[in-house]
């Protein structure tokens, strides 16, 4: 039963997917509610499997592949991987919906729709995959996928090269974790990540220190830490705003996953000590330097896509300290970042559909004419801050709790003072875009409901989430249990 | 003339159906679709009687035919001939359907179909020569047949011009490799191929040395490159599958017959090969990202992916790695396939559209929605991009390198990561260019870049229409398509049938 889950939340957004493009001529405009369907029904999955973990069974499934190179099809859900997949269903859902009514219908939709569902699928693979080809195969599906998305569906006329770049850079990380994994499986001989962590390998220590500066490396160009991170202001503000709220919300936390699952889980804390103040130090820079190219940004899209580069320098500095609630603090921020993420991406979109533009010092006093949008951003800016009763305030407590529980206090104190950085470009942007006056001939018009609706879904789940945080916490403390070795 | 008969069957077939199809052609009838299925008829036969040998050849035993002696054929079956050769003749047989439309191009089917079986005769019986003047003999029954196939459009002076090029070098090629044997015949007074019993000496070190030049200007190794884009880049497209996709890989493998058989230790044979594995890695990948025309762009592609399966054999000689070996092998079969299929999809893009150049490939998704998307999948392919089958031969490569055990191994694992990078500098671009709709200033002055996502402004009327593709170019760019697909995702089978050329290999350079 469970297994059959696992399937139909793997397989359901790729058949979809592929069986998209028979939707043609005036059927397109169905395309979009197909791939909401799909979308949901995995969701439905996923709550089903939610009730496997919670009676204590790990769902799984294997089978074999290609036994020559000891390579099976192997499946696993388990509390690590939870948050991370229930984050890239949502996400995913609600970013479909909102497709609704930002894409124009042409003849591409169901292609578009159809590429939506394949990054999911390979999200959802990533994360439910138990074998090192298996996982890297859908790592590579999602960049894929999301890259075809910037390159055809992109804004303006640099998309062809922003996609080229994004791609580019993302496979030098590829390439690194590819290493990784190949070097798991040749000083191993084991491809199963369910066996590598049970039985964690004991290595040469240059050879383990070796793989953990690929993995950190390789995952850190999928986060875009500092400075590896190039990539992402391009590739966020040009992608359309569907897949930018997937690429900022979804994807960016398959890094953290990614960390969680390979070098973490996998070494000893032996080897990683050496790690913790590099990657501390590395979060706080990225912290930093994010928040201020954010504050010295024009573009409303690209102030929000340097705020995922601070924000992934949060949970970097979390896995950095390798303490219990920094690394539960990093898993939780993705759920919460992802949450707060999507709802900025989709008020700016909705700013940009209601007034046409994009560029700051061109908007101004929207709070009459878009008070839902006001209301929303203001959320979302206020929960990016990190302020009570807010989602992210929980996860940041906890990052920075762990913070003090290593010998690095003066860094853990310079990563608390960036929240106050954070809090100036998130109130200066909400303030510059609807409270200050209005400039001259600028006109508003309604944004569709679809565009609506998910974004006042957002802001009410970024409060649920900050007053009743019980489950969210519960899931990730049995997640890090997993890679700490308690569980 | 003794021995197992199926060992001389294929080559035997392909000899004389070229003959007879010559005839028939003459004699019967010039239709071209006829032609094409007689031709692939015959290749499948010679693809049949391989099949019996795959069951009796191991690295134990060698089915052989013929006599040893002057004037005498003797051909052996070993793991590896028979996986080239099995490439080949399938390659062939879907090459020859493919000409069963492209060739109205060209016409002259009569020497067409017949110098193609020629082509392919000339390779298994190179690849399962047991001595070195039956390897002689077929090496240049097969680069005549190809010097005459990259001429072959001879009313253009570039083909000329590339077909001339092409039989200088590769004439400077062969004589090196006669001197090569008669250095070697002076020494050990034979020119039978088998294990060495004792290390080379002075002339057989001499004749080695010639061996890796001449049959290194065939296998494209770099500095002996020049020729390839050139002659891949002028020739037919349907030729240039066949002459990039298993050619050129054959006489590399011939060569590591030679040298290994000639008393080559193995592991100095993997040094020199991982260090010129460099090289054609290097300058394959880096010129390919300068090309303007596609099939050159193609052909540099060549270049580098021979480099990787030089660093794969290069590494499991060296290292004494099976698993290296044959992941250059299952590279091989990877590649011949996606090629194959690139050059294919280019030739139908020439065949419907007259498109050379890069930039006149734009509009191919509008018009040959088939050939766009199956283009795209060989150039992922060859990008190494999962699940294709290029993916699967980088995680084998990767997988065999990793064994490496000193510091050359992992330059060449450097090496080829950063050329993994390189290749995706040009296939994506191209794949974007497949993607990108026409516009009108691309009737005129065409511009560099390519913005997949501009909607088209003046699109004239012809060439928003798709236009239907002929089944004898459908059949095989389809079936390599799911080749390219299944051997990626399934590669099991695959990796099964090259496992014994590995180890056949490395019993030979030991």
């Amino acid at each position: 039963m469970t297994s059959a889950l696992l399937l139909t939340a793997l397989l359901l957004p790729l058949v979809a997917g592929a069986l998209l493009p028979l939707w043609r001529g005036r059927r397109i405009h169905q395309a979009g509610r197909v791939a909401v369907a799909a979308a949901a029904l995995v969701l439905a999955c996923v709550v089903g499997l939610l009730v496997a973990l919670q009676r204590g069974e790990t769902p799984a499934l294997a089978l074999t592949w290609i036994p020559a190179a000891g390579i099976r099809l192997a499946l696993q859900l388990d509390w690590l991987g939870f948050p991370f997949l229930l984050n890239v269903v949502v996400v995913s859902l609600l970013a479909a919906v909102y497709g609704w009514g930002y894409m124009h219908a042409d003849a591409r939709l169901p292609a578009f729709y159809a590429l939506l569902l394949f990054f999911m699928g390979g999200m959802v693979g990533t994360v439910l995959a138990d074998d090192l080809f298996l996982f890297f195969i859908f790592w590579e599906l999602m960049l894929v996928a999301s890259c075809a998305l910037i390159a055809i569906w992109g804004e303006g006329e640099q998309a062809g090269r922003v996609a080229l770049k994004y791609f580019i850079f993302t496979q030098v990380g590829s390439l690194l974790v590819l290493i990784g994994l190949i070097a798991l499986y040749v000083l191993t001989g084991t491809s199963s990540l369910a066996q590598l962590r049970a039985a964690p390998p004991v290595l040469d220590p240059r050879w383990a220190t070796a793989l953990v500066t690929l993995f950190a490396v390789g995952f850190g160009v999928k986060m875009a830490v500092f400075p590896l991170h190039t990539w992402l202001p391009d590739a966020h503000s040009v992608a359309p705003m569907p897949v930018t709220v997937m690429l900022a919300a979804a994807m960016l936390s398959m890094g953290v996953y990614g960390l969680l699952r390979f070098p973490l889980s996998i070494f000893g804390p032996l080897i990683l000590a050496n790690f913790s103040l590099p990657l501390m130090i590395a979060g706080v820079v990225s912290q930093f330097y994010g928040a201020l190219m954010a504050l010295a940004e024009e573009d409303i899209k690209r102030i929000i896509a340097y705020s995922s580069v601070s924000q992934m320098g949060y949970a970097l500095f979390g896995l950095g300290t390798l303490s219990q609630p920094g690394l539960a603090g990093a898993a939780m921020h993705m759920v919460n970042q992802g949450i707060v993420k999507a709802l900025l991406f989709m008020g700016v979109g909705l700013v940009m559909r209601a007034t046409g533009r994009r560029r700051i010092t061109n908007l101004g006093g929207l709070r009459h004419a878009l008070p839902l949008t006001t209301l929303g951003s203001g959320v979302g800016a206020l929960a990016i801050a990190g302020s009570p009763p807010f989602c992210a305030f929980h996860s940041e407590w906890q990052i920075f709790a762990g913070g003090f529980q290593t010998p690095h206090t003066a860094v853990t104190i310079l990563a608390v003072l960036a929240p106050a950085l954070t809090a100036a470009y998130a109130l200066w942007f909400i303030r510059r875009i609807f409270l200050d006056p209005r400039p001259e001939g600028l006109e508003v018009s309604v944004p569709p409901l679809a565009m609506r609706v998910p974004f006042a879904l957002l802001a009410f789940l970024a409060l649920a989430v900050g007053l009743y945080p019980a489950p969210l916490y519960d899931w990730v403390m049995r997640g890090v249990l997993i890679v700490t070795g308690g569980g | 003339m003794t021995g197992d008969v199926w060992v001389v069957l294929a080559p035997a077939l392909l000899g004389s159906g070229a003959f007879a199809i010559y005839l028939v052609a003459r004699l019967l009838t010039s239709r071209n679709d006829l032609l094409a299925l007689l031709t692939a008829l015959v290749f499948a036969a010679a693809l049949v009687a391989l099949v019996p040998l795959q069951f009796t050849t191991g690295v134990g035993h060698l089915p052989a035919w013929g006599r040893f002696g002057p004037g005498g054929a003797f051909l052996r079956a070993d793991p590896g001939a028979l996986v080239v050769a099995g490439v080949a003749l399938g390659l062939g047989l879907l090459v020859a359907l493919y000409s069963g439309c492209y060739l109205a191009l060209d016409r002259r089917y009569e020497d067409y179909y017949p110098l193609l079986l020629l082509l392919v005769a000339g390779l298994v019986g190179m690849v399962m020569a047991a001595d070195l003047f039956n390897l002689y003999m077929f090496c240049e029954l097969m680069s005549a047949a190809a010097y005459v196939l990259v001429a072959f459009r001879r009313h253009t002076d570039t083909a000329i011009e590339a077909g001339f090029k092409y039989l200088v070098m590769g004439s400077v090629g062969t004589v090196t490799i006669l001197l090569g044997i008669s250095f070697v015949y002076r020494e050990t007074g034979t020119l039978a191929l088998s294990q060495a019993t004792s290390a080379p000496g002075p002339w057989t070190r001499a004749g080695l040395a010639c061996f890796l030049v001449g049959l290194g200007i065939k296998s494209a190794i770099v500095p002996l490159h020049t020729w390839l884009p050139d002659a891949h880049g002028r020739a037919p497209s349907s030729i240039s599958a066949m002459l990039s996709g298993i050619i050129v890989q054959s006489v590399f493998y011939a060569l590591l017959k030679v040298c290994l058989g000639l008393g080559w230790a193995g592991r100095d044979l993997g040094a020199l090969l991982i260090v010129l594995s460099l090289f054609n890695m290097t300058l394959g990948n880096g010129l390919a990202l300068v090309q303007t025309n596609t099939k050159r762009l193609l052909g540099y592609s060549t270049i580098a992916q021979m480099g990787y399966i030089m660093l794969s054999v290069g590494v499991g000689l060296r290292y004494d790695v099976p698993v290296a070996i044959q992941a250059g092998f299952f590279l091989l079969l990877a590649h011949a396939a996606m090629k194959g299929l690139a050059f294919l999809c280019k030739g139908v893009c020439h065949f419907y559209c007259d498109a050379t150049t890069i930039n006149q490939l734009r509009g191919t998704a509008t018009r040959l929605p088939l050939v766009a998307v199956a283009f795209s999948v060989a150039l992922a392919g060859l990008a190494g991009m999962p699940p294709l089958a290029g993916f699967a031969a980088k995680w084998f490569i990767l997988m065999g390198t990793l064994r490496s055990a000193d510091g050359l191994g992992y330059v060449g694992l450097a090496a080829f990561l950063l050329n993994s990078l390189l290749s995706l500098g040009y296939c994506l671009p191209l794949i974007g260019t497949l993607f990108t709709r026409k516009t009108s200033q691309d009737f005129g002055e065409t511009s560099a870049s390519s913005d997949f996502g501009e909607l088209s402004q003046g699109v004239s009327e012809a060439s928003e229409v798709s236009i239907q593709i002929s089944p004898w170019m459908v059949v095989p760019i389809v079936a390599l398509g799911a080749l390219v697909l299944a051997i990626g995702l399934y590669p099991g089978p695959w990796l099964g049938w090259t496992a014994n050329a590995g180890v056949y290999l490395l019993a030979l350079g030991r």
